[in-house]
């Protein structure tokens, strides 16, 4: 299986969302790293046939998928950012209506319906209403029902957005386990989602993959150092100025600063690994500190 | 898939209440319909409703049969008799209502023969008390005559073939009248066409969120994005829409005409609806009226829904479908009365619920040099709307974008 964007570009109006991407997939997990507004979005909702591109195609093995329409969208499960449901419905009738416009036969729906609610936490939800979920819940009904074809392609937007920290480390591990042979893209702006459980990385800023690779090249291929040092309170704001801080912690001895730089930025200062936090920092600057962006 | 879309159309509280609103309103129209027919004892009562209905429709079956020249005759003595009672002549209201009540078994008949001997504007409910018996022979005739006399006086403007026209409907119309008590189906179509208005508005509203409601609970990226989310997923919501539409009117429509038929009686259905409406040229029965009736209301209400669901469609937006019922029902009769528009105000789709007035009305339109009454050109003509309107609907929802 590939899937294969060939020079994909999404304009609205006069500002282009997606800028002459192109790139290869197969089998594995992609993370799509990016803040808010890169594009990340409008290129999944183009990967699972929401929007038309506005030139350039998405083929799978070969095939415009536009043209495949209903055949390619059977191999899909989607996850969206926003995720809607219908409130008055039961998790369990949620779950049968997806099956159903899934082209999933109503016999083979409500064993697989049983199997994924047991999957994903929700047995003992199943005859709750959507609306009375609590967040995560209602985010592992999500999974479910993107997982109800057992698609090739498994596309996730954002899908830990909102969840606290337990929740968001079950539902990374719920993810993991789901990746196993099929291909999952995976956006976020959590670093640390995509650090554990992709395969390959894309940085997309304004439209355009600026970076892909592992975890190890996209770190690899950044051209300055992480450096870390001691200094004092009364001199983080200088340094702030001059220099990209990936972190600061504050110690008896002073306020110990990560720093981005070619060169050393003070005398104590001792060149350290970098982090796929350092390189989203790094590339995506003052946008990457944004309040819905979590490193 | 169908029974989910119908599962979110009723799983909503506001639909509930509307459905909830929808049978408040079929008992108080069934009671106000059913307080039209009312009955006069021997004692000047009036008894109105069920038991009035029973009583008038005894005192009716009494003269049943048809109305020939001997009826007619017999109509205008018993009307003279009545009205030299010292009941009559009295002064006393309930004396008079006595009197009345002598009346009331042949007071069909005696309508036949206002009408025949009124203006033809009017309605003079004494024209009977000047008319001799050997005059009332005339009857059929005078409908004819004053037809063509109507016509020759150039008070409305009719084409020869639309004269020509008539005079063949009111010449074609079958005589003698059959003569039972039909006050059941009178008052029945005299209200159904509000409780249709109520209706549709109310089926428009149940609808109008069919399509848009995915948008709303931002269901539809998923729901676009499935195998059948653009093309079955699509038609089984037109489907939900047809079949809300016509499940519910079929069964409102027959429940408030049970009621009402079981309340007042359901006799006279193959009575000449002329004995209600003496100028129309529509020559059918009560039953078939009725049946004109609800089928125009039927391609009214499927309009309206249909119109309401491509505005869902469209949009996006729940209340711009639910105004669209409101528009396509109630703005135009507004308008129509605003803006004079003779000729084009006929063909509105608020028409397909006022068949009842335009069956009194004599509306005449000329297809390819044919004649024809509004009524058999504006019901085929929406029915056909609706049905190319369903192919759109299909198109704009399939190919949505979700943005």
């Amino acid at each position: 299986m590939e899937l294969e964007f060939k020079d994909l570009t999404k304009n609205f109006g006069g500002f282009t969302a997606v800028d002459h991407i192109n790139l290869v997939m197969t089998n594995g997990v992609y993370g799509l790293l990016g803040v808010n507004g890169a594009g990340k979005t409008t290129l999944m909702r183009m990967l699972c046939t929401l929007l038309l591109p506005t030139s350039g195609t998405i083929t799978y093995n070969g095939k415009n998928i536009f043209k495949m329409d209903g055949e390619y969208r059977k191999r899909l499960g989607y996850l969206p950012q926003e995720f809607g449901f219908y409130p008055e419905f039961t998790v369990q009738d949620y779950l049968l209506y997806i099956a159903s416009i899934k082209g999933i036969r109503p016999a083979v729906a409500r064993k697989r319906v049983k199997q994924l609610v047991a999957k994903v936490g929700l047995s003992k939800a199943a005859d709750k209403k959507m609306k009375k979920l609590s967040g995560g819940m209602k985010r592992r009904a999500g999974v479910a029902q993107a997982m109800l074809n057992d698609p090739e392609i498994l596309v996730l937007d954002e899908p830990t957005a909102g969840l606290d920290p337990n929740e968001r480390i079950r539902f990374r591990n719920l993810i993991s386990e789901l990746s196993e042979e099929r291909l999952v893209l995976l956006s976020t702006h959590i670093v640390s989602d995509i650090e554990y459980i992709a395969n390959e990385i894309w940085l997309m800023k304004d439209g355009t993959l600026m970076h892909k690779g592992t975890a190890d090249e996209i770190i690899n291929s950044m051209p300055e150092q992480v450096w870390q040092c001691f200094v004092d309170k009364n001199m983080v704001s200088e340094y702030m100025k001059k220099y990209k801080i990936s972190n600061m912690k504050a110690e008896p001895q002073g306020v110990e600063l990560r720093i981005i730089a070619k060169e050393r930025p003070s005398e104590n200062a001792r060149s350290t690994q970098a982090s796929l936090e350092d390189v989203f920092l790094y590339y995506f600057g003052e946008k990457a500190g944004g309040e819905d962006v979590a490193i | 898939m169908l029974q989910f879309e119908l599962k979110k159309v009723f799983s909503k509280f506001k639909n509930r209440m509307a459905i909830v609103l929808l049978l408040v309103i079929l008992v108080a129209v069934s009671m106000l319909t059913m307080n039209r027919v009312e009955y006069v004892d021997s004692d000047g009562n009036h008894v109105s409703g069920l038991i009035g209905a029973r009583s008038l429709r005894a005192e009716k079956n009494k003269w049943k049969g048809e109305v020939t020249e001997d009826v007619l005759e017999a109509v205008v003595r018993e009307n003279e008799a009545v009205n030299h009672s010292p009941e009559f002549q009295s002064d006393n209201i309930e004396e008079l209502d006595e009197a009345y009540a002598r009346k009331q078994g042949f007071s069909g008949i005696a309508e036949i023969i206002n009408n025949a001997f009124s203006e033809w504007r009017d309605y003079d409910y004494f024209a009977i008390d000047n008319v001799s018996s050997e005059e009332a022979k005339s009857v059929y005739a005078r409908r004819i005559s004053n037809l063509k006399q109507f016509l020759d006086s150039g008070e409305e403007v009719f084409s020869d073939s639309q004269k020509e026209y008539m005079i063949k409907k009111y010449e074609d119309l079958e005589t003698p009248f059959y003569y039972e008590y039909t006050d059941g189906w009178s008052a029945l179509l005299q209200n159904i066409s509000t409780f249709i208005l109520v209706l549709a508005l109310i089926i428009g509203f149940l609808v109008s969120g069919i399509f848009s409601s995915e948008f709303q609970t931002k269901a539809d990226a998923i729901f676009f994005s499935t195998k059948l989310g653009r093309n079955r997923a699509v038609l089984s919501k037109m489907g939900a829409g047809f079949l809300i539409t016509t499940v519910f009117y079929v069964a409102f429509v027959l429940l408030y005409t049970f009621v009402v038929l079981l309340a007042l009686g359901a006799d006279g259905a193959n009575c000449p609806i002329q004995m209600d409406m003496w100028r129309s040229v529509y020559n059918v029965t009560f039953l078939q009226a009725y049946l004109l009736i609800v089928a125009g209301g039927y391609v009214g209400t499927l309009f309206a829904a249909t119109l309401s669901m491509l505005a869902s469609a469209i949009t996006r937006s729940t209340a711009t479908a639910i105004i669209v019922p409101f528009i396509v029902l109630c703005a135009f009769p507004f308008l129509s009365r605003v803006i004079t528009l003779p000729g084009i105000c006929s063909y509105f789709p608020d028409q397909l619920l006022e068949i009842y007035i335009t069956m009194k009305d004599c509306v005449l339109v000329e297809l390819g040099g044919e004649v024809v009454d509004v009524v058999s050109v504006i019901v085929p003509v929406y029915a056909a709307v609706c049905l190319l309107l369903e192919p759109v609907l299909y198109k704009v929802y399939k190919r949505t974008q979700v943005s």
